[in-house]
């Protein structure tokens, strides 16, 4: 099961497993994202190549108009998955 | 282990299932069962959007023996698409020349040993090795 939320601060919060029948629902939300934004991986225990695409394709039309992402707590296995996609170069992680 | 999922991505949830259930008889740790859920998924999902017009159905199975984990997917009555022969990613590109997709199987190679294709009989089968050691169990 995956979740996206609106927290504090704009803060969009995932949760659950992210993999490829989920992820529209976070299209859907970061579709709505038009400024920097910071996004909370705390509750996330798994994500795949589908994911890292639509945040990818999220960070490519953000940075159009100087904007950006930035993730925090992400777990040690996505923080892995983001150091072989080579992620770790294109976004702001915390 | 084995059993038949419904090509559709929507077949995941079942999917993550029947992972957990071999995780849990396996007694896997962590990094190994988040190895094994990945690679599952990108090769099944690869399956799915690729080899269009194969039966309803694709067969996953999964094996241990005191070595390795063994991933197997077997796709019937379709035409031959290797898929570990994807294009390689070039992940130090910058943001504006890196493109959508196409990371799935370089995803799968770094956390498998071995990902093997075979087609014959119009049965295409992929197979991704892990090998286990004591401290993954």
């Amino acid at each position: 099961m995956f979740d996206v939320s609106r927290g504090e601060n704009d803060k969009v919060l995932l949760s659950g497993r992210l993999d490829a029948s989920q992820v529209e629902k976070l299209k859907g939300v970061l579709d709505t994202v038009t400024r920097s934004c910071t996004l909370d991986f705390n509750e996330l225990e798994y994500i795949s190549s589908a994911g890292l695409g639509v945040l990818l394709a999220t960070q490519k039309r953000l940075s159009d108009s100087g904007h950006r992402l930035k993730l925090v707590n992400l777990n040690k296995h996505i923080r892995n998955i983001f150091a072989v996609a080579g992620f770790d170069f294109i976004f702001e992680i915390e | 282990m084995e059993r038949e999922f419904e090509r559709k991505l929507d077949a995941l949830d079942e999917i993550f299932v029947f992972i957990d259930d071999f995780i849990s008889a396996n007694d896997l740790k962590d990094d190994v069962a988040f190895s094994i859920r990945l690679a599952v998924e990108e090769l099944f999902t690869n399956l799915v959007r690729h080899n269009y017009g194969g039966r309803d159905h694709i067969s996953l199975e999964l094996t241990r023996d005191s070595r390795q984990l063994i991933v197997k997917l077997s796709d019937f009555d379709v035409e031959p698409f290797d898929i570990t022969k994807a294009t390689p990613v070039d992940v130090r590109q910058s943001l504006m020349d890196r493109k959508i997709g196409g990371l799935g199987i370089h995803l799968v190679r770094s956390v498998v040993d071995k990902l093997t294709y075979e087609y014959s009989d119009r049965t295409l089968c992929v197979t991704a090795i892990k090998k286990v050691e004591e401290k993954d169990v």
